[in-house]
């Protein structure tokens, strides 16, 4: 499913006037892994929320298909994973995706099982137990587990991975890019580490400092498996370092 | 998780349930058509004022009964209810002593009739320790002295009476805890005669008690109370009542012991027999006096009632009433 | 067999409860203080024991009350929480009534309602369900409404609804609360009943309180004032152990 963003701007008012995005324009095609790096607080967060309908744009239009974001969620067709995992704690590991099937009941659209994708994000074991007993990247997984439930055509992820540790990131990520591959959904993945964005996506956004504006917008066309190794890995991290360096500098 | 809370709630469910149940201690006894009811409330909680003493007998011994009067016996939780209740009318009779009830007929104006008065001398007095060495009231001056709440209007009457200087007196709130004279806290306490020195008595002290009416001073003391709308409707159940409470206390006076059991059938285990006894027989001296010699045990003396009603505009500020309409000896002239 | 952690705990509690009460009886007995102005324990638990049926009676009478009262205090508090938070326009105005009732003092208030309706347990309750439902109104709602964020993300993600999101989110979220409060309320309830007896009542340990002291029975006095502090601690420590399984999400605050 595409997504369109056209001319999109975005303020809040809290005393004063923060102006978190400005001008916005994205075209994003079905499937595409698209990553969005950037400095704290450079508004990526705001466009991903702008997405979900978790909040309404002050100015500009956002397209996701051919609804509108409050439609799309309606039909069931954003799937949102952030850096909490939000698990309901009082509910075990297959009750929280029993809960999250209920919700995702009457949408008409293939889906898997409880049981299939926990058994496909490796917690089939972990069914029966609480969120507080798991660690942190089981955690995460069993988010995953959700999203994949929810059969969504669009993933919408808020540095889903940022609170764990290097080693367990390093699993998760390839986790999602394997899941990307198995199901294609559309995947906006918001990221503060460049490495991962150049390993996973097909597209890099690059957002300046607030306010948030898009000052580069980077293919990624190295074949995979990608290595940090590869002179083409290391071409484009110093590149996109250099626009970060740069945008930080200017500004 | 449901489940627990089912679990919680039923279980709480049945221990109120359970509450609910209980009965309050005291009799009632049950209803024949031929029986008038009516509700007796005493003044004060369970003890052996002369008044209860007269109604819980009556009780057991079936004087009641053969009046066919079914009497609910309850006690007033001792913050003025039982004068409110008898106001209007839920509770028929109750008990007090005659200064309360002339000030509550002039502020705030109930309507309440004393129809028996059993305290002919009120019990009313100050209690020092025999170690103060006090010989008048006149050496309370640079002393302490604690009252209950107001300071009672024959308090002011028998300082002057014996030529003190008030102003050389310290008054103190102090409430109900004759332990603050003991303690040494205060030098006089008020008491209740047939009260308090059995108390303090028991801890060993020897007191010395100070009784206004020595000093000429107007003292009346415990009466049965009903309001002017019932006696003016139900005056042959009341003359029934008084009639059957009277014969109680006599059979009290004649069996002291036996009515001792039976006022702590009322009062229960934190009550002391002896100091039931104590009270018992201490009121019974106040039974009678000229005037019931010369009348009937219970009748109120006009010039009697005048003279304590003039002391509490005196001393209290009292707005005057017509005390004739305070009590009536209608109901003791029906013999 | 060492001992375990609390099993230890309670042994260090126990000694301590004991030392309390064995200074207390020394305390007495060095000192000659007259049994009018502290009794023994001894002589308190003497009183107990001789008086089963009437300290029993009257426990069981409080008791009743008191837990009465608390389990509507209870579930109004819930129920108004419930609604205020589904109907968010109206919380000002029924917040400001709610403080207004709690505070109304109840010293002011039970003798009032024994005048109205007696000296049955009717007003006992009707104190103890008032005292009892501004902390658990005030608790629930708190919970209710401060729900992770993030959570709430995932559910607006969803496409939930507000009752959904009631059902599924806010309602669980405010049960570990909800058992804050009870935690306050529980003894409280007990008192509340112990007070309102104090203003008339035909029974209860307020009454036998009452009474034991009017008559300077200082070992009835306290023997009453013993089973109210057991009381409250029974239902201090039923609540915490039902808060263990009903939150068992969340370990205890304890210091390790």
């Amino acid at each position: 499913m595409q997504i369109s963003i056209q001319s999109l701007s975005h303020q809040y008012f809290n005393g004063k006037t923060t102006h978190a995005l400005e001008d916005i324009h994205l075209d994003i095609l079905q499937k595409q892994f698209v990553a969005l790096i950037g400095p704290s607080g450079c508004g990526k967060s705001t466009l991903i929320r702008l997405i979900a309908h978790l909040i309404s744009p002050s100015q500009g239009k956002i397209s996701i298909g051919k609804f509108d974001p409050k439609q799309a969620i309606e039909n069931g067709q954003v799937a949102w994973m952030a850096q909490s995992p939000a698990l309901l704690p009082w509910l075990t590991v297959a009750g929280n995706l029993r809960l999250a099937e209920r919700f995702q009941r009457g949408k008409g659209r293939q889906q898997l099982s409880v049981e299939q994708v926990l058994e496909r994000v490796g917690l089939a074991d972990a069914a029966d137990q609480h969120p507080y007993a798991l660690s942190g990247g089981m955690q995460q997984r069993l988010a995953l587990a959700r999203l994949l439930l929810q059969d969504a055509p669009i993933w919408l992820m808020d540095e889903p991975f940022a609170a764990l540790d290097e080693l367990t990131r390093e699993r998760l990520t390839d986790e999602l890019f394997s899941l990307w591959k198995d199901f294609s959904p559309t995947v906006m993945w918001i990221t503060h580490n460049i490495h991962e964005a150049i390993k996973l996506s097909d597209r890099i956004i690059v957002f300046s400092e607030k306010p948030g504006t898009i000052i580069a917008d980077v293919p990624n066309t190295i074949p995979h498996p990608r290595v940090e190794s590869n002179p083409d890995f290391q071409e484009l991290l110093s590149k996109l370092r250099h626009i970060l360096h740069q945008d930080s500098n200017g500004n | 998780m449901h489940h627990r809370l089912k679990l919680i709630s039923i279980t709480l469910i049945i221990i109120s349930l359970s509450a609910c149940s209980t009965m309050s201690p005291g009799t009632t006894p049950t209803i024949t058509p031929a029986m008038d009811h009516m509700t007796f409330m005493a003044g004060y909680k369970p003890q052996a004022n002369l008044p209860f003493v007269g109604v819980y007998v009556a009780q057991e011994k079936g004087f009641f009964a053969a009046r066919h009067l079914n009497v609910s016996v309850e006690h007033s939780p001792g913050s003025g209810q039982h004068l409110q209740l008898v106001a209007q009318g839920k509770v028929q009779v109750t008990t007090q002593d005659a200064a309360i009830l002339i000030k509550r007929r002039s502020d705030p104006g109930l309507p309440l009739v004393s129809f028996g008065l059993i305290g002919q001398t009120g019990q009313q007095a100050f209690a020092s320790l025999k170690s103060s060495g006090f010989t008048s009231p006149k050496d309370w001056e640079n002393h302490i002295v604690g009252f209950k709440g107001t300071p009672p209007p024959e308090l002011f009457a028998l300082i002057k009476a014996a030529g003190a200087d008030i102003n050389k007196i310290e008054l103190v709130n102090v409430g109900f805890d004759p332990r603050i004279l003991t303690e040494g806290k205060v030098d006089v306490y008020p008491v209740y005669k047939s009260n308090e020195p059995f108390m303090m008595q028991a801890w060993g002290y020897e007191i010395d008690l100070w009784d206004s009416a020595d000093y000429g001073i107007p003292s009346i003391g415990l009466t049965y109370v009903t309001s002017e709308e019932t006696l003016a409707t139900q005056s042959d159940i009341l003359g029934r009542f008084l009639d059957a409470a009277i014969e109680g206390i006599l059979y009290a006076e004649k069996n002291p012991a036996e009515a001792v059991e039976i006022v702590l059938k009322y009062a229960g285990p934190e009550t002391d027999r002896e100091h039931m006894r104590f009270m018992l027989d201490s009121e019974l001296k106040d039974l009678r006096s000229p005037i019931t010699d010369e009348n009937t045990i219970g009748w109120h003396d006009l010039a009697q009632w005048q003279a304590l009603a003039d002391l509490l505009v005196e001393y209290e500020t009292m707005q005057p009433i017509d005390v004739s309409k305070a009590f009536t000896n209608d109901l003791l002239m029906k013999k | 067999m060492q001992p375990n952690k609390s099993q230890k705990t309670l042994l260090i509690t126990l000694s301590i409860v004991l030392i309390f009460f064995i200074g207390w009886e020394v305390g007495v007995l060095l000192t000659d203080t007259p049994v009018y102005l502290l009794p023994a324990p001894s002589r308190i638990i003497q009183t107990l024991v001789l008086h089963p049926e009437t300290f029993t009676q009257a426990t069981v009478l409080t008791l009743g009350e008191a837990l009465t009262g608390l389990l509507i205090g209870v579930l109004a508090g819930i129920l108004l929480a419930t609604v205020l938070t589904l109907l968010p326009g109206i919380e000002d105005g029924v917040m400001t009534l709610a403080i207004l009732i709690k505070s109304t003092p109840m010293v002011a208030i039970a003798p009032l309602l024994t005048l109205w309706l007696g000296f049955g347990v009717l007003p006992k309750i009707i104190i103890t369900a008032l005292m009892s439902f501004f902390p658990v109104l005030i608790n629930v709602l708190s919970g209710m409404q401060r729900v992770d964020p993030a959570l709430l993300d995932l559910f607006k993600s969803w496409n939930a609804s507000r009752w959904e999101i009631f059902r599924h989110l806010r309602a669980p979220s405010a049960i570990p609360y909800l058992f804050t409060a009870l935690k306050i309320t529980g003894p409280l309830s007990l008192i509340g009943a112990v007070v309102a007896e104090w203003t008339g009542a035909s029974g209860g340990l307020g009454r036998t309180m009452w009474l034991a002291y009017t008559n300077l029975n200082l070992p009835f006095l306290f023997a009453a004032i013993f089973i109210l502090a057991a009381s409250g601690m029974l239902i201090y420590r039923i609540t915490t152990w039902a808060e263990a399984k009903a939150v068992f999400w969340q370990p205890a605050q304890m210091n390790s």
